[in-house]
Order: structure tokens, then C-alpha cells, then sequence
């Protein structure tokens, strides 16, 4: 039971995790259109920064530190780069963060070394929140689970109770219309690629102390985060939610699952059938706990293709 | 320099060049196809390093046949296919020899590939160094002439380890095997498995993971926790080590670990304190090689910057020995004829700061001496920064460490 409730907890923090990186990626899908293959590496770039930036100005300052840097190189990116392909079409954009997620990796492979490095929690958070199941949980987990949280609850009231959170609404919705009401829609376009990967560059520099800070983050967590975005459904940040939670769990709680295909069948009485046959019946779940969130997504993708909460059918 | 000068230098080195060829061999060519991007870059370019490192020292004693040896370095991408496309190119810009290392998949690609290609153009044979790829099936059932294995392999490798845990008595009665779904990590669990009564000790979980995919190992630690051993052995490396040291480090778990890669770069760094006590089986700690390995350390960080801590020690011992056997092959016509060479490597004794080092016969496993270290304080070489190193407490010989040649090689030997 304990260890239920351990894996539980894990598999809820690790989907807040994803979530952390996966709702700038919504946000800025939903307001502009842009698959952003760069957005992992605004993740990255939030745990380097914040690497740098703690000897100089402590681990609570470099939290913000980080995050603000990271949005004003989204910022950047926005005005600079996807702004001139913007009227090329998605494919344009598509390509341009594509190779820019790449050239990102390049250049900390240049300043950072190849290596993974020495980014840790400070002393002072590196402590056992409480004893669970024969061992300690950690604070930090907690911390981490608890900045997801509050990031939701804030974009979500921003988004839905505030002004701002109107003119950001209406821009997604009909930004001609928006533009025709003497809003600026470039600017809020900005401002949104630039919140989106600051939040990523957050997640980055809480995450990146837990778990490793290496030129390769980005390509390990990417691909989790799309899978994430596909199943809440392209856009929703609640989508987001759900699935993070859903893919955080379902991966932890596989892990303890030692049963096959081929202890189904013994049910039957075929066991020995299936266990003779191998291959495939005899493979343990617990050994596929990192591929089962890849077959969620092509259900979730034939059953409905706009995801769990999108809204609209693209394409 | 002037125009005229500088026009006649360029005509007498194209002229030397053309002539190249029919008066003087092509340089003996070595290529060396690692992960120099990409995810294992950081494994790939500590081969080539070493490599190059150690090619370096055979131009500097002569080379081979009164030239320099060439190396050619092509990438990759960290995967078998990418690595077949480059021996292709490698083969065809005249390499006879191929050195890889980082990944039993890459290796597995590669031997079979060369065999095939010795097969179809015999007389002109290209041989592969593996310098690291660990999987059994290397020298077992895919094993061939043209195969050496520089380095060990799981059997090798969990055999010392649990011995010297056995005899310092810290294995305990419960122990956890946790390793990489794929041939290297299936191995090292077999070999846990295979090693227990040895060691005195009951498996009592074994646990297979995706290969370096997976970002929070903290379910695999509660699953530990649960399961209450007292030493967890896992062949683990790159990422997936790293983050299993790092969760272990988080949930304050008691268990010792038994290892084969932690010294890649950044693992004590993360795993901090928590790992001291912790073992590891590898085939280079420049400690345990007293005055020798202390000379070669010294001359590797002059050279390349960093300390041999993790696989280059291993790699340069290799190539080195490559270039040993290579000093008693006479040229024919001018050129190198690959069988005679690896009959030669056979009879070759070479020493290293770690002991002797010979190539075996029937299966071209080399006869690897094996150190078992310690995470310690008081380990001379401190690593990552930190005030831990790898204290070595056993040393065993080639033959001491070997295991049996495995029935499922059968070599065809050249007649």
C-alpha cells in the first residue's frame, strides 16, 4: 500500500514536471499556430542559466533570474526570427525552431562541455520532507510539485480573469478583429512566445538540480512533452494538465507491474502456451514503463485526434 | 614568402603527391567511427580522444613502415546505422582498421558488417578494434577473425566485482540487478544471476529499463526500497546511472551499489557523499598502475586535458597494443596484410600499467587485468571536483579474470 502511494506521489510530481514544459508549448501552439521544436531547449537553457546565475546571485534569486533571461531570448527569437517567416506559412516556422533547437544544444555543448554538470539543489532544500514506505521522500520533489501548481493557478486566472487575459483570448480567437479594435497583436504575440519560454526556462531551472542539467535534456524531455501536448489536445492548457498527470502516473505505476501478456493468459489456462510463444506475451510491463505513454498518444490520436480537451480539429 | 616561392612549393608538393603513390605506400590508415554528436557524444569523444591520444604516441615512436599511421575520424551519430554508412566511407578511403567502442549496438553493427565484407573481398580484410562495446555476443555467437575486444565484458566484469565485494564482505545476502533493456545490460543481468551463488547471494528482483529515455528513476528506486537488499548491481551508464545515483542520492537508500561505469564523467559530482562505499569493476584506475599509471596520467592530462578516469585508460592500452603487435609486421609490397598482423597480436605480451595484456586465440576476447575500486576519500585521483575518487582494493590479472571461452564461438581462421 505504501508503495502505492509512493509511486503515486512520484508519478504526480514527474507529470507536474511535464507539465511545467508542456504549458508554454500549449500556450504558444494555441495563440500562434507554431509547433515550437526549440521549446525543450528554452528548458534547457533555464537550468544552464540558473547554474550560472546561483554563485552569483544565490539559488532562490537565479529561480527568477533564469526564467526572465530565458524570456527575453524567446522574446528574441519571436521579433528577430519567427516574426520574418511568419508570412511564409507554419512550415516556415516549423523548420526555423526546428534548427534552432539544434543550435541551441551546439552552443552549451560549447560553453558547458559535453559532460553533464555539476547543478545540484543547495543544502539547505536537501532535506526529507517525510519518511514513506522505508524511505525518505524528498522536500525538493515537493517544492517542485508545488511551483507547478502555482504556475497553473496563475496562468489560468491571468487568462481567464484579467484584462490582459481578454486581449490575449481575443488574439488567439480572431486576431484581424482584435487588430481592427487597436490592439496590438504583434506584441501580445511576442509576449506570449516570450512567457511560454520563460516558463520552460522555469521548469528547466527547478527541474534541472533534481534531475541532470546535460546537453541532451532537452532531446530526453522533448519528446515527452509533445507527447503530452498531443494528448491534452493541441492548445488547452488544462488539456496539458490532465495528460501530464495521466503520463506521470500510468509511467510510475507501470514500473512496479511485473506481469505479461502472458500472465493474462494463464488466466485462461493457456500459460504455458504464451510462455512457449515468448517474443511479444512474455515481454513485462514494468520493462515497457517508458514506451506505454508513445501508445497512449496513437489512442488517444485514433480515438480523438484533437486530444483529450482540444477544442479544434487541426489540419 | 614570395609569389614565385610560393608557386614552386606548391608545384613540388603536388608533384610529390602525385608521385605518392607509385613510389611510396599509402600511410597505414586507421579509422575511428565514434558518437562525436548527439546524445553519447560525450562517451564518443572520450574514445576518440583516447585514440587519438594514443595513435599520437605511435607516430611519435616511428609509425608504421617509415610514414606516419593516418587517422581518419568519422561520426556515428551514436547509432548502428549511421556507423554502417561510415565504414562504408571508411573502407573506401583505404582504412584497415576500425576502432569503435562506445556501444554494443554500433559494435554489433560493425563486426558483422566487416565479416561480410572480408568475406566478399578476400585479400583485402579490414579489421575492427573494439575498445569498449561489452556485450558477450561480440566474442560469442557473432565472433570472427577480424573481431578484437580490447576491453572486457559483462561476465568479466560482474565476476570481479562480486568477488572483491564477496571477500571484503559487503555483498550481503539480497541483492537487486537493475540494467538496460538491451544486449549489454541483458548480459550483466544474466552474469548477476549467474555469479550468485559465487557471491553467496540471492537475486531478488530483476529489473530491465529502457535505454536512456527514462527522466525520473524514483519509481525504480520505491521499488528497490521495497524490495530491502542489502547491495543493488547494475550495469548502468551515461544518463541513465547518473539519474539513478541521483534519486537513490533523494530517497536516502542504505544500499550499496555495485557498478561497471561510474567513473563516466559527472556521476560522483551528482551522486555526491551518497556514494561513497559504493564499488565499481573497470579496466583503468591510474592509482592501482603505482609509478606507471601515475606517468601515463600525468602525460594524458598534459596532452588532452583531462585525467584518464573513465574508459580512455583502456583505450589508449589497446591501441597501443595494436601498435605494439604492428612493430614485428614486415610490409608486403608496401603494404600491410591484415592476417599476418592479427597472428602476431596473438603472441603478444604487453604490458600496461595494470599488468599484461594478451589477445586470446579462439575467441580475440582479450586477457584484460581487472581493477575493483572504491568510492573514497582517500583515493589519490579525486574526480568531478569532488573530494571523492576511486580508491582501487583489488587488481586481478588477464587470466584471473577471464571467463570461459563461449561454446557459441566458432572462429574461421585464415589458411
Amino acid at each position: 500500500m505504501e508503495y502505492f502511494i509512493v509511486s503515486l506521489l512520484n508519478g504526480a510530481i514527474y507529470g507536474l514536471l511535464l507539465f511545467m514544459v508542456s504549458a508554454g508549448l500549449t500556450l504558444i501552439f494555441g495563440m500562434m499556430g507554431v509547433l515550437n521544436f526549440a521549446h525543450a531547449s528554452f528548458y534547457m537553457l533555464g537550468a544552464y542559466f540558473a547554474y550560472t546565475l546561483t554563485p552569483l546571485i544565490g539559488f532562490g534569486m537565479a529561480m527568477i533570474g533564469a526564467p526572465l533571461l530565458v524570456g527575453v531570448v524567446g522574446v528574441v527569437v519571436e521579433r528577430f526570427f519567427l516574426r520574418r517567416v511568419h508570412s511564409y506559412g507554419h512550415a516556415h516556422e516549423l523548420l526555423l525552431t526546428f534548427g534552432l533547437s539544434f543550435i541551441i544544444a551546439e552552443l552549451v555543448k560549447l560553453f558547458f562541455g559535453n559532460f553533464p554538470i555539476d547543478y545540484r539543489i543547495p543544502a539547505s532544500l536537501d532535506f526529507a520532507a517525510f519518511r514513506i514506505g522505508g524511505a525518505d521522500y524528498p522536500f525538493y520533489r515537493l517544492i517542485m510539485g508545488g511551483v507547478a501548481i502555482g504556475m497553473f493557478a496563475l496562468i489560468f486566472l491571468l487568462l481567464t480573469r484579467t484584462r490582459v487575459g481578454i486581449v490575449v483570448r481575443s488574439a488567439i480567437y480572431k486576431p484581424r478583429m482584435a487588430e481592427a479594435l487597436g490592439h496590438n497583436v504583434p506584441l501580445v504575440f511576442m509576449g506570449v512566445f516570450g512567457v511560454g519560454a520563460a516558463l520552460a526556462g522555469l521548469a528547466g531551472a527547478v527541474a534541472g538540480a533534481f534531475y541532470t542539467t546535460n546537453p541532451n535534456m532537452a532531446l530526453e524531455l522533448g519528446v515527452m512533452v509533445f507527447v503530452v501536448v498531443v494528448v491534452g489536445g493541441l492548445g488547452s492548457l488544462g488539456g496539458a494538465m490532465i495528460a501530464s498527470l495521466l503520463i506521470g502516473m500510468i509511467t510510475s505505476l507501470c514500473v512496479g507491474i511485473d506481469k505479461s501478456l502472458a500472465d493474462l493468459f494463464s488466466l485462461l489456462g493457456m500459460g504455458d502456451w504464451a510462455q512457449g510463444i515468448g517474443g511479444l506475451l512474455t515481454l513485462k510491463l514494468s520493462s515497457l514503463a517508458s514506451t506505454i505513454p508513445f501508445a497512449l498518444m496513437l489512442l488517444v490520436l485514433l480515438v480523438r485526434p484533437s486530444g483529450l480537451m482540444g477544442e479544434k480539429e487541426y489540419l | 614568402m614570395s609569389a614565385s616561392k610560393f608557386i614552386r612549393t606548391v608545384v613540388v608538393a603536388c608533384t610529390a603527391l602525385l608521385l605518392g603513390n607509385v613510389t611510396s605506400a599509402a600511410p597505414l590508415k586507421v579509422a575511428v567511427i565514434e558518437a562525436l554528436s548527439g546524445p553519447q557524444a560525450s562517451t564518443g569523444l572520450s574514445f576518440r580522444n583516447a585514440t587519438r591520444y594514443a595513435i599520437d604516441r605511435l607516430n611519435t615512436a616511428g609509425g608504421w613502415n617509415g610514414e606516419k599511421i593516418e587517422l581518419i575520424e568519422y561520426d556515428n551519430q551514436g547509432g548502428p546505422t549511421g556507423a554502417a554508412d561510415k565504414l562504408k566511407a571508411a573502407i573506401a578511403d583505404g582504412a584497415q582498421f576500425i576502432v569503435s567502442g562506445s556501444s554494443s549496438a554500433v559494435g554489433g553493427q560493425l563486426t558483422d558488417d566487416i565479416r561480410k565484407y572480408n568475406i566478399r573481398n578476400p585479400g583485402k580484410e579490414v579489421v575492427l578494434l573494439n575498445l569498449g562495446a561489452e556485450a558477450n555476443e561480440l566474442t560469442g555467437e557473432k565472433c570472427h577473425f577480424h573481431n578484437f575486444r580490447f576491453s572486457s565484458n559483462a561476465q568479466i566484469r560482474i565476476k570481479a566485482l562480486v568477488g572483491a565485494m564477496k571477500k571484503d564482505g559487503v555483498i550481503g545476502s539480497r541483492v537487486y540487478s537493475i540494467n538496460q533493456n538491451y544486449s549489454w545490460g541483458q548480459d550483466t543481468e544474466n552474469a548477476i544471476v549467474e555469479y550468485a551463488s559465487v557471491g553467496g547471494y540471492k537475486v531478488v528482483e530483476k529489473t530491465l529499463h529502457d535505454v536512456n529515455k527514462i527522466q525520473d528513476f524514483s519509481p525504480y528506486v520505491s521499488k528497490i526500497v521495497a524490495a530491502n537488499v542489502d547491495t543493488v548491481i547494475t550495469g548502468n551508464w551515461s544518463n541513465d546511472l547518473l539519474l539513478l545515483m541521483k534519486a537513490t542520492k533523494a530517497s536516502g537508500l542504505k544500499a550499496r551499489f555495485g557498478t561497471t561505469f561510474l567513473d563516466q564523467p559527472g556521476n560522483l559530482a551528482n551522486a555526491g557523499d551518497a556514494a561513497t562505499g559504493h564499488y565499481i569493476a573497470h579496466l583503468f584506475n591510474a592509482e592501482a598502475g603505482g609509478k606507471e599509471g601515475e606517468q601515463f596520467a600525468e602525460d594524458y592530462k598534459a596532452k588532452t586535458g583531462r585525467y584518464p578516469a573513465f574508459i580512455e585508460g583502456q583505450a589508449v592500452q589497446g591501441i597501443l597494443m595494436f601498435g605494439e603487435a604492428l612493430k614485428a609486421v614486415k610490409p608486403q609490397g608496401n603494404n600491410l596484410n591484415v592476417n599476418v598482423w592479427a597472428l602476431e597480436l596473438e603472441n603478444t605480451k604487453f604490458k600496461t600499467p595494470m599488468g599484461e595484456l594478451r589477445m586470446r586465440a579462439a575467441d580475440h576476447q582479450a586477457l584484460v587485468p581487472v581493477v575493483v575500486s572504491v568510492v573514497s576519500n582517500d583515493a589519490k585521483y579525486k574526480v568531478d571536483g569532488t573530494a571523492l575518487g576511486f580508491k582501487p582494493i583489488m587488481v586481478l590479472t588477464g587470466d584471473q579474470a577471464a571467463t570461459p571461452v563461449p561454446a557459441a564461438c566458432k572462429m574461421q581462421r585464415p589458411t
